[in-house]
């Protein structure tokens, strides 16, 4: 009975859901849609599929303060990212591709003058496809090497922690933030996330929530 | 006519992702086996909400609200999108009538089909409504979202994960150390370079100074050492200890298209 349960699991990691070389496929999937999200930022100023932050280094390099910033950001955390990804099991697609190939590759093909693949929308497709099918095989290659060789996790547990950490951090600094803007924006804010607290919600939702309510009372400018 | 071309490239994009995302997120539970995709931190989550659609669903609604008003506000969706809304979104449809995860969330043909669904749905209603949204709300999100989130950036998260490296022991410390204040000076944020540092550190701690290892240590150096000539880090460099760069130093930056001031 068990040397049957076995043999049919490992038939089904062989299957085209489960196995290694389909990966490569869904990631060039997601690459495509990362990607032409990053052309619909560029085209119509809405889609990039990453947060605030990151976007504004593009940005700074759209209005001409150089793409240096985005280019090498993008770039390490992806180089990071796939070899990461590659020695656990789960890549990051948050690193390795909204930054990775969403910012760090247009932001590279727009400094050296090259605008085509993020200012046509069926090129972007091409473009972000070929990226990430490029992006599954290296971490298939990578595992292979490595994973088969040695029986290191390569720390992935202490990042696994540092990442749930620095999620944490976002209620209160939205709070903080919230509560410099403007005094109503403030309270509205702390009493938001109090309430999602109880709730046992996710306290960064609450924080936003109830700045947005109050903000739209009591207005502040856009300037 | 510039909406219905919004609309298109928005559903074709929606697609894409959420099946990427979907399988991708499944994948994860049958990881190391089958190499998934997502994040550590979307699979803490997913665990989390144990299989209940509703804890589903209102998890990624909170989300969906910041990432509409990070939309409206900057045209940035957030990661969240795909951490977060789409999987656990799509997760809540298949759960609806309360069947179990194994059947459902661990199953990527499933989850891949109801994350295209919600994928387009999530990326067209993003992509459609930013501008219905009123100018109170986008200052809202200018004032309070862009600061926090750039706070979280630098200096939250180079912290957070600095310290890990610290208490991961001497090698992660040390490496993540070297590592970090290099990325900060030369890239603007030292995350990339404390994981790396972490990844070099711990892949010593447990296997020595291998192959795999040593490319790994090379290669980071070559990868700093890049993006630090690429960002003329070398000429501010010389010039901030009022060294005049040499005229052949700058010819090879013009050489390369890199014009340094």
């Amino acid at each position: 009975m068990t040397t049957q349960t076995e043999s049919l699991e490992k038939d089904m990691y062989k299957t085209f859901w489960y196995a290694d070389w389909s990966f490569p496929i869904f990631v060039a999937l997601l690459s495509a849609g990362i990607f032409a999200g990053t052309h619909m930022y560029y085209v119509y100023k809405i889609g990039a599929f990453n947060d605030v932050a990151i976007v504004a280094m593009l940005e700074a390099g759209i209005q001409g303060a150089g793409y240096g910033a985005a280019a090498a950001f993008g770039a390490s955390f992806l180089f990071a990212r796939v070899l990461e990804g590659a020695l656990v099991g789960i890549l990051d697609i948050g690193g390795s591709l909204q930054t990775g190939i969403g910012i760090g590759v247009p932001a590279i093909l727009l400094a050296s003058g090259i605008t085509a693949p993020v200012e046509n929308f069926i090129l972007s497709l091409i473009t972000g496809a070929l990226l990430g099918a490029l992006v599954g095989y290296s971490i298939l290659a990578i595992r292979k090497l490595t994973v088969g060789q040695s029986n290191s996790t390569f720390g992935a547990d202490i990042m696994m922690g540092a990442g749930n950490a620095s999620g944490r951090f976002l209620g209160p600094l939205i709070v903080i933030s919230a509560a410099s803007a403007s005094i109503p924006i403030g309270i509205g804010s702390t009493i938001g996330a109090a309430i999602f607290y109880i709730w046992k919600k996710p306290v960064a939702g609450g924080a936003i929530l109830g700045a947005m309510i109050f903000g739209a009372i009591f207005p502040i400018s856009l300037e | 006519m510039e909406m219905i071309e919004v609309a298109i490239k928005s559903i074709i994009i929606g697609a894409l992702v959420g099946i990427g995302v979907g399988a991708g997120a499944a994948r994860m539970f049958h990881a190391p086996k089958a190499q998934g995709m997502g994040a550590f931190r979307t699979l803490g989550e997913l665990n989390a909400c144990a299989g209940d659609a509703a804890s589903h669903f209102s998890f990624g609604l909170g989300f969906f609200f910041n990432a509409w008003a990070s939309s409206v506000g900057a045209g940035a969706f957030t990661q969240d999108v795909d951490h977060r809304i789409i999987p656990n979104w799509a997760a809540a449809v298949l759960m609806r009538k309360g069947r179990r995860p194994e059947d459902t969330l661990h199953d990527p043909k499933k989850m891949a089909i109801s994350g295209g669904i919600i994928g387009i749905l999530v990326v067209s209603f993003l992509n459609l409504t930013a501008s219905a949204i009123p100018e109170s709300l986008q200052a809202i999100a200018v004032h309070v979202l862009v600061p926090a989130a750039n706070l979280l950036i630098n200096p939250v998260m180079p912290v957070i994960f600095w310290l890990a490296a610290l208490d991961a022991g001497k090698r992660s410390g040390f490496w993540g150390t070297i590592f970090g204040g290099a990325a900060h000076l030369i890239m603007g944020n030292a995350v990339p370079g404390v994981v790396l540092g972490i990844l070099i550190g711990k892949g010593v701690d447990d296997s020595g100074w291998n192959k795999v290892t040593k490319t790994l240590l090379i290669s980071v150096i070559v990868l700093f050492i890049l993006s630090a000539f690429f960002r003329g880090f070398d000429i501010q460099l010389l010039e901030s200890m009022y060294i005049t760069p040499p005229e052949w130093l700058l010819d090879f930056h013009k050489l390369l298209g890199l014009e340094v001031k």
